[in-house]
């Protein structure tokens, strides 16, 4: 991890999740960290502070809006993307109410989350 | 019987859901591209979404024809267990048969046979290499053995060990559990299979020995497991059994235990496959990488190799051979060191192994000579290609010096910082020259390196280079012929969910469709990398892209999800029955939802069109003919009502169609010069009356005669066409949702006998692949298919289909001989719909003038940019002018009309704004692309110049002003024909 990179952190229950999004975020210069428990991934976020956690909603508990409580008490500036395959407008509201930048039902493009993980980390620099 | 009203309904809502399945498949088979991120709960939703879909078309047919079809009930349910089967079946192994042959297996095995044997079965069918004869006994075999354990209580509490337990707890379960194993009674079925197996190894293969290998699910996957499990070689078939259960067993050793535990797993959760292969019996044999695990920056394989058996290679007893391979052809040894051999291992008969002494003066020569070591890297670097990563590879010559791969996986490298170089898309960008950037789609994500195959109409593309990148214009299926040999593919037009697109994920060929360019960017011979993960083509080679590509410990395709995915389309997207009128489509052939809803939609059609006569209809507004301008009598369904006219009339003027498909269709049909009333009709009447056919082949026309017939809605059009002595079915969806629109085409029968009629059906199918439709042909029978494409796209499609069904409805007729063929599709692409106007010299020449793109103008201050536009816009058919003082321009413009006009914003005055304001103040229809700097281009943008089609921002590239231009001519036509409407 070098001190120019932007830092990542991404959380699905669901393997594949991480396994694809690490290196194709890698690919684009970021500092990636995935986790599938999300107790490790809040363990890890009260040591270390990243500039976008990319967070399933829907998990064992605590479940993703548990985490995200986390990170708007523990790490405001961190910005929050949602990826869910359960995209309902009652917990999209619910998330974004909650301080979610932005909201991704999956499946999704990796290309998608991609460029709105660049986007919202270059409005960080103004 | 129901009211008509009601079947419209029901009808409408079958198409919706037809749409719908439809939808749901193109998706989850785009999903394959590797493009997106999808999970398990993806699946099972999938699952459910095409259920209940299907339900609803099986059930609106029954409701439109009277409950007929029941059985179409039972073959969705059947689809539905089988596919819920095969979602649940992915934490538990599977039921299979005990022992399976090599040759019955595929990469997505794995869960039966385990990632070591399902990859050899894949490579061999695949026939990238040679590899042993043999056969798998699955791990449903495996936990077959272990219910014949006697006591399950006690075995059950050590398989439920969890990795929080201690390891005193795991060495003691590991001792137990091979103990158990190694004594079991296996089941007398599964022995006999097994025995049987080898005897039959035995009688194909007289006198080998054989070799049985661990091949555990999961072993090779995420995690190595190296050298974790057991390999017997050198097995006499006689001892099959007693090796069997001693690999069985190696799955509990406590080595294994542990290291699953490490890893999070239950230490005991191991299932284990075996392969049991003929042992070659080799007179060299080792180990390949295909990059050097220490210094995988240096573009080399490395080949270590000894006489005899790998095990020297493998176990490190002797001194071996070792080489630096370059990876390029053709495979330069760059360094060598040979070890001096003493000794090597020979397969016997009779003893199985033994190790014998190597003769003095062979033991300071090579194992392998040139010729073999280039054999064996170019095997290699194709397996390399197609599992996407580098690899670790076992081999071996037998004695008569025939290649043998045994074992590939993943390789693993020494140090983990190695993995990667670190350098992003960004830096790669800014050291390498871009060709091209994110145009069109990523069909297949990779990453490849290699030569510009330009191919064209003369391209020999059974000799291609070893490393060609094949650029196309459109997916011909000469190109899917040639795609196993290629590193990568490229084509102008096309979509992810094609035909090409498919192939080249099942070969996992590297693949970007629908660059629109790529054809004027890439040039013949030109060094490529194509990154089809970030949608970006390199000129030359780009080594931190390749090395981090092949550094991936595992490729996405071999991820659980992926081969879920695949199992599951394959009960799902196959299309068994092409045509209707074969006698095989019935419901009990409806084996996959594809089937049943193409099924459904047929009979329902079927059921509305049967008898249909105008005068029986009781709903008068909703059925009327149509008023054409040539003479076809057209019958149109409306199942939207149809339009609001005086209640005598049943005709219905163009003017009034609401069905934009059908619109459209028209529109073609229509135009001039296509419909082909020649007079050589006349002397035909007399020939068709004489014509004696049977239409046995062609179906329909058993029935009482029927109307030509459309059924539409305003996105919908089935058409039913009987013109002369050939039926024409077109069956179209076209919405602003570019994943619903879709065209079916089909074309069948003639009056003349039948090589005259293959010979229309040869010229239909050329066109139809021109338009990049996906064509089946049998004989005189033509099917196309075209989906998931633009409305845009869709509207110049429908036309085209419908000039298509003008110009060769008599065309068969005047197909004298196969040379005729050329000209006749070359004629109607170029605009050439008569005949007789193929007989005439080069009118060839001329519907290429016909088909210029539209006049443009160039308007910059600068005589190199006003060249450069000119001969690259030529070159795409433009008729151009070019001038660098903008007041010559402007006089030009009064003399002559342009389609488009390319200006640069600052010039000398007149600038380019008041050329802008010029040519509003003459005429609406001519469109202006403009060139500025970045900051003037995005105020502009902002301000009122919204006419402009599109601000160009310097420095541009060409294929930025290609587009545009193309783009402006497109919306020039436009206005060119509104105006010729109201003129």
């Amino acid at each position: 991890m070098t001190k120019s990179q932007k830092k990542i952190l991404v959380l699905d229950d669901e393997p594949i999740v991480c396994e694809r999004l690490k290196p194709a975020l890698e690919k684009r210069g970021f500092y990636v960290e995935t986790f599938v428990h999300s107790q490790d991934a809040i363990d890890r976020i009260s040591q270390q502070k990243f500039d976008v956690l990319v967070t399933d909603l829907k998990m064992r508990k605590p479940d993703g809006l548990d985490v995200m409580d986390y990170v708007r008490q523990h790490s405001p500036s961190t910005k929050v993307v949602i990826v869910t395959g359960f995209a309902t407008v009652d917990t999209a509201t619910k998330a974004l109410k909650s301080g979610a930048v932005d909201f991704i039902a999956k499946p999704f493009r990796i290309s998608q989350l991609r460029d709105l993980i660049l986007k919202i980390t270059s409005d960080n620099d103004d | 019987m129901k009211s008509l009203n009601e079947r419209h309904l029901r009808f409408r809502d079958l198409i919706d859901k037809n749409n719908q399945m439809l939808e749901l498949m193109a998706e989850a088979e785009e999903m394959l591209s590797g493009e997106f991120i999808f999970d398990m709960q993806y699946l099972k939703t999938l699952a459910t979404q095409l259920a209940s879909a299907s339900r609803a078309v099986v059930y609106d047919l029954n409701a439109i024809a009277d409950n007929r079809y029941q059985e179409l009930v039972k073959a969705v349910d059947e689809i539905e267990d089988k596919v819920r089967a095969t979602i649940e079946a992915k934490t538990v192994i599977p039921r299979s048969e005990l022992v399976i042959p090599l040759s019955k297996i595929t990469g997505d095995s794995t869960e039966i046979v385990g990632e070591k044997t399902a990859r050899l079965g894949e490579l061999s069918r695949r026939k990238m290499c040679r590899v042993p004869d043999g056969f798998a006994v699955s791990a449903f075999a495996f936990q077959q053995v272990l219910q014949c354990i006697a006591e399950q209580d006690e075995m059950k509490k050590w398989l439920a060990l969890t990795h929080d337990d201690e390891e005193t707890r795991v060495d003691e379960a590991s001792s137990w559990l091979q103990l158990r194993t190694r004594k079991v009674r296996i089941p007398d079925k599964l022995a006999r299979a097994i025995r049987d197996a080898a005897l039959k190894l035995q009688k194909r293969n007289p006198n080998c020995l054989l070799a049985l290998r661990s091949s555990a699910l999961g072993e090779d996957g995420t995690l190595s497991f190296a050298g974790q499990y057991k390999t017997l070689l050198g097995i006499t078939p006689e001892r099959v059994i007693p090796a069997y259960i001693e690999v069985l067993a190696s799955v509990f050793a406590s080595g294994a235990m542990k290291y699953r535990r490490t890893n999070r797993l239950p230490p005991a959760g191991g299932a284990m496959a075996v392969g049991c292969l003929t042992l070659i019996n080799a007179r060299a044999a080792g180990v390949l990488y295909t990059l050097d695990p220490n210094q995988p920056q240096r573009n080399v394989m490395v080949v270590t190799a000894s006489y005899g058996l790998g095990i020297t290679v493998v176990e490190g007893t002797d001194e071996t051979d070792q080489f630096a391979v370059s990876r390029k052809y053709p495979y330069d040894v760059l360094s060598s060191s040979l070890g001096r051999k003493h000794r090597q291992y020979v397969a016997n008969d009779e003893q199985g192994l033994r190790r014998e002494k190597v003769e003095q003066d062979r033991s300071d020569l090579p194992a392998i000579n040139q010729d073999e070591l280039k054999e064996l890297c170019e095997t290699s670097l194709r397996i390399e290609r197609f599992m996407k990563c580098a690899q670790d590879i076992e081999w071996a010559f037998d004695q008569q010096g025939q290649l043998f791969i045994l074992q590939t996986r993943p390789l693993r490298l020494l140090d983990e910082r190695n993995e990667s170089s670190g350098r992003t898309t960004e830096q790669i960008g800014a050291e390498n020259t871009i060709l091209m950037q994110s145009r069109g789609e990523v069909a297949c994500r990779g990453v490849a390196h290699g030569r510009v195959v330009l191919v064209d109409d003369t391209t020999d593309l059974t000799r291609l280079p070893d490393d060609a990148v094949l650029v196309a214009r459109y997916s011909k299926p000469a190109l899917s012929e040639a795609l196993a040999e290629a590193k990568a593919v490229i084509t102008d037009i096309g979509t992810a969910t094609g035909h090409l697109a498919t192939l080249a994920r099942e070969l996992r060929v590297p693949a970007i469709l629908d660059t629109e360019i790529a054809t004027q960017v890439l040039k013949d011979g030109q060094e490529v990398t194509v990154d089809a993960e970030e949608n970006v083509v390199y000129l030359g080679l780009v080594q931190d892209l390749i090395h981090n590509h092949l550094l991936k410990s595992s490729t996405y395709e071999d991820k659980p999800e992926f081969r879920l995915l695949r199992k599951m389309l394959r009960m799902v997207t196959p299309l068994h029955f092409k045509d209707p009128q074969s006698p095989d489509f019935n419901p009990a052939n409806c084996s996959t939802y594809h089937d049943v809803i193409r099924f459904a939609h047929e009979k329902a059609v079927e059921r509305l069109t049967r008898g249909y006569s105008i005068q029986t209809d009781s709903d008068q507004r909703s059925a009327y003919h149509l008023d054409l301008p040539i003479p076809l009598d057209l019958v149109v369904i409306d199942l939207d009502g149809g339009p609001e006219r005086d209640a005598r009339r049943s005709s219905v003027g163009l003017d009034q169609v609401t069905s934009r498909p059908l619109a459209c269709l028209l529109e073609g049909l229509c135009a001039e010069g296509v419909w082909n009333s020649d007079p050589a009709d006349m002397d035909l009447s007399g020939f068709m009356a004489s014509a004696t056919r049977s239409f046995a082949l062609t179906g329909p026309a058993a029935n009482a005669p029927q109307p030509n017939l459309a059924i539409v809605n305003t996105c919908y059009l089935n058409l039913n066409l009987k013109l002369g002595y050939h039926f024409n079915i077109v069956d179209c969806y076209l919405s602003e949702k570019r994943n619903d629109n879709f065209i079916y085409f089909r074309f069948a029968g003639g009056v003349t006998e039948m090589t005259r009629r293959n010979r229309r059906a040869e010229i239909l199918q050329r066109i139809l692949e021109t338009n990049d439709f996906v064509v089946d042909r049998k004989e005189d029978l033509v099917i196309g298919r075209i989906k998931k494409i633009s409305a845009e796209t869709m509207h110049e499609r429908l036309q085209m289909v419908g000039r298509l069904i003008g110009f060769t409805r008599q065309l068969d007729i005047f197909l004298r001989d196969d040379s005729l063929i050329k000209p006749y599709v070359n004629g109607f692409i170029n605009g050439k719909y008569h005949p007789s106007q193929f007989n005439e010299a080069g009118p060839l020449q001329r519907g290429n003038q016909m088909n210029q793109s539209g006049r443009v103008m160039v308007l910059d201050d600068e005589e190199i940019v006003c060249e450069r536009l000119k001969t690259y816009l030529e070159k795409q058919n433009y008729q151009v002018e070019t001038f660098t003082v903008s007041q010559q321009a402007m006089e030009r413009l009064q003399q002559e009309k342009f389609d488009v006009v390319v200006t640069d914003l600052k010039m000398k005055a007149p600038n380019g704004l008041e050329i802008l304001r010029f040519i509003r103040s003459q005429d609406q229809g001519t469109q202006v692309v403009m060139i500025t700097g970045y900051a003037t281009m995005e105020a502009l943008r902002e301000a009122e110049y919204t006419d402009v089609v599109e601000f160009i921002c310097k420095p541009f590239q060409m294929d930025t002003i290609g587009s545009a231009v193309k783009k402006a001519a497109k919306k020039a036509k436009k206005f060119k024909k509104r105006a010729e409407i109201e003129g």
